[in-house]
């Protein structure tokens, strides 16, 4: 192993674990008030709309129908509430079928 | 109890398997073609753990950027971390801070996803160590896998498998809006927010602005019992 990868994987394990840490050492001197209660508990839904939007357009970057055709797949057979797995590997399995045609 | 919520964390942590798997090999493929060697690539997934971070990493060293670089780009990406571990804390019961700060290496957007949408009487320190070490196991051997193959899989194979972290993403956060207006309403509203803003400013930090945004606007239209109403469905 190369000393200058040892040197980035070191930094980037750092840079990366800190953010994850800090909230543990730090958040149980403060009392949430209910409104912040609020905010933070729909935070997993504005960040899970924002990982999703505008990115899965973008999976294959020359073919936006690749990533449309399968969010759509997943979108519909979630709401019809199948099970995660099943959400996923059909997705995965859509857009093969259409990468063999174009 | 605690191996029982441990168990319990491992089982929830499983369809990730179907998200990690393929993109840790989507990670090492591209770290092959930027040159890292199977120990290099494999470090990375080892001590680093975040998807985006690598996916990045991997790119910009490829285009000739200095460590240095690379390192701050990666804090940067990381910042919504610190809101990530601030949500699973809050919603979990308390435990000793070394268990609390050895949990929280495992943060990432999916067991953060998985745990904050899961059953209150799940939120445990074990319930989030069982999905930790689901995924990380998951993401590591997506890296060896990917690393070992890199030079035989098939293009259309590393292609389709592009797909699998979004539509793990959907699958999470449909059910959780589908039949609540406002809800349905903030996840567009967000959504479009993100779009506007990447335009603007570079994608991870629009990521950042429109989630935090969002959920500030989101206080003043979506109800307490909005809320409420997820969390008692869930116990149905």
């Amino acid at each position: 192993m190369r000393l200058e990868i040892v040197l980035l994987v070191l930094g980037m394990t750092l840079v990366t674990y800190i953010p994850r840490a800090l909230p543990a050492v730090f958040l149980d001197k403060i009392r949430l008030s209910p409104r912040l209660e609020r905010f933070l508990n729909l935070i997993p839904y504005t960040a899970m709309a924002a990982l999703i939007f505008p990115g899965v357009l973008t999976v294959d970057t020359a073919q936006p129908l690749i990533g449309i055709l399968g969010g759509v797949t997943a979108l519909v057979l979630a709401w019809r509430k199948c099970p995660l797995m099943v959400c996923v590997l059909a997705a995965i399995g859509v857009d093969f079928i259409l990468y063999l045609f174009i | 109890m605690a191996s029982k919520q441990f168990k319990n964390g491992l089982i929830a942590g499983l369809p990730v398997l179907f998200g990690y798997i393929p993109v840790g090999i989507a990670f090492a493929i591209l770290a092959h073609q930027a040159g890292f060697n199977l120990w290099e690539t494999c470090s990375f997934s080892i001590f680093v753990f975040a998807g985006a971070s690598q996916m990045m990493a991997a790119g910009m060293y490829a285009q000739g950027a200095g460590i240095a670089a690379i390192i701050i780009a990666t804090f940067i990406l990381n910042l919504r971390h610190i809101i990530m571990s601030a949500c699973v804390l809050n919603r979990m019961d308390d435990a000793p801070l070394w268990k609390k700060a050895l949990a929280m290496f495992g943060t990432t957007d999916e067991s953060f996803a998985l745990f904050t949408t899961e059953k209150k009487e799940n939120c445990t320190v074990a319930f989030f160590a069982g999905v930790v070490l689901i995924t990380y196991l998951s993401w590591n051997v997506g890296t060896l896998l990917g690393a070992i193959l890199s030079d035989f899989l098939p293009d259309i194979i590393t292609a389709s498998l592009g797909i699998a972290l979004y539509a793990l993403f959907i699958s999470l956060l449909v059910p959780k809006i589908s039949g609540n207006l406002r809800l349905t309403a903030l996840a567009v509203l967000t959504g479009l927010c993100n779009m506007l803003l990447c335009h603007i400013i570079d994608s991870s930090w629009a990521l950042i602005v429109s989630t935090l945004l969002c959920a500030f606007i989101g206080i003043f239209f979506v109800r307490a019992e909005d809320l409420r109403e997820e969390a008692h469905k869930d116990e149905t």
